[in-house]
């Protein structure tokens, strides 16, 4: 398998992973706006820490396939 | 380049065509390119709404933060043994219902039923309070549900006796 082959798979790997995890952002997110219009301050908390850590997951997964790009570039 | 590619405005000319311009992505590599971006767009995505989760979350605790206001209710001995008190704390359009448990101890909640905002009523031979339309209940001791279709606990409003005067100071939700 050349290297391009392997970041095909690479990129649909983190492609769905990065989906996946929006689509649970976008839950987050709209179980809180629930929670808020029945005045409940704790579930919009948890919410915003899971989809936080949830982008910090996203962003490093970016990164890595930045670096990712840069050493096939290199090689 | 193939031959169709180029620029056919005139004879000779080496441009490449407008759309080839446009699209500088050759095809054998538009799917890979597009899932690159696909990743990036998305991991953008994900940033806004990390950024709308943690002001949703800000949202209820500044509204919260404004501060309810100090209102007497009632003498401490107005309220009946087994009776109730309506009031309306902390805005003229919130009523609430003020009570005693069978320790005679004074608490109020709000009086609209955490299901569909209907006025709930104290039952002191059951010790509860009731909401008549889809007969729910919930304790007088937490004002939790304890039976029917609400799943959340009544709204409890704060109370502080000076004297013999009781005082509605907040709302714990």
């Amino acid at each position: 398998m050349t290297r391009q082959e392997q970041g095909t798979v690479l990129f649909s790997a983190l492609l769905a992973l990065v989906g996946v995890g929006v689509v649970v952002q976008l839950w987050l997110l709209s179980a809180s706006v629930d929670a808020i219009f029945r005045d409940d301050t704790v579930t919009p908390l948890h919410a915003a820490i899971g989809s936080v850590l949830l982008f910090l997951i996203n962003a490093a997964l970016l990164l890595y396939l930045f670096a990712f790009d840069a050493r096939t570039r290199r090689s | 380049m193939v031959e169709d590619e180029k620029c056919k405005e005139c004879a000779g000319c080496q441009k490449q065509t407008r759309w080839r311009e446009d699209f500088p992505i050759p095809w054998e590599k538009d799917e890979y390119v597009s899932r690159r971006e696909m990743v990036k767009f998305l991991s953008l995505g994900s940033l806004l709404i990390a950024g709308a989760n943690l002001i949703a979350a800000a949202v209820p605790r500044v509204r919260r933060s404004d501060k309810f206001p100090r209102i007497r209710i009632a003498a401490a001995h107005d309220i009946p043994a087994t009776g109730s008190l309506l009031f309306r704390y902390p805005t003229a359009e919130d009523p609430c219902i003020l009570i005693r448990d069978r320790a005679g101890k004074a608490l109020a909640y709000s009086q609209v039923c955490t299901h569909l905002s209907c006025s709930v009523v104290h039952r002191p031979e059951e010790n509860t309070l009731f909401c008549p339309c889809h007969h729910g209940y919930f304790s007088v001791e937490e004002g939790r549900p304890k039976g029917g279709p609400p799943t959340r606990p009544l709204p409890q409003i704060k109370l502080e006796q000076i004297g013999d005067d009781l005082f509605a100071v907040g709302v714990k939700v």
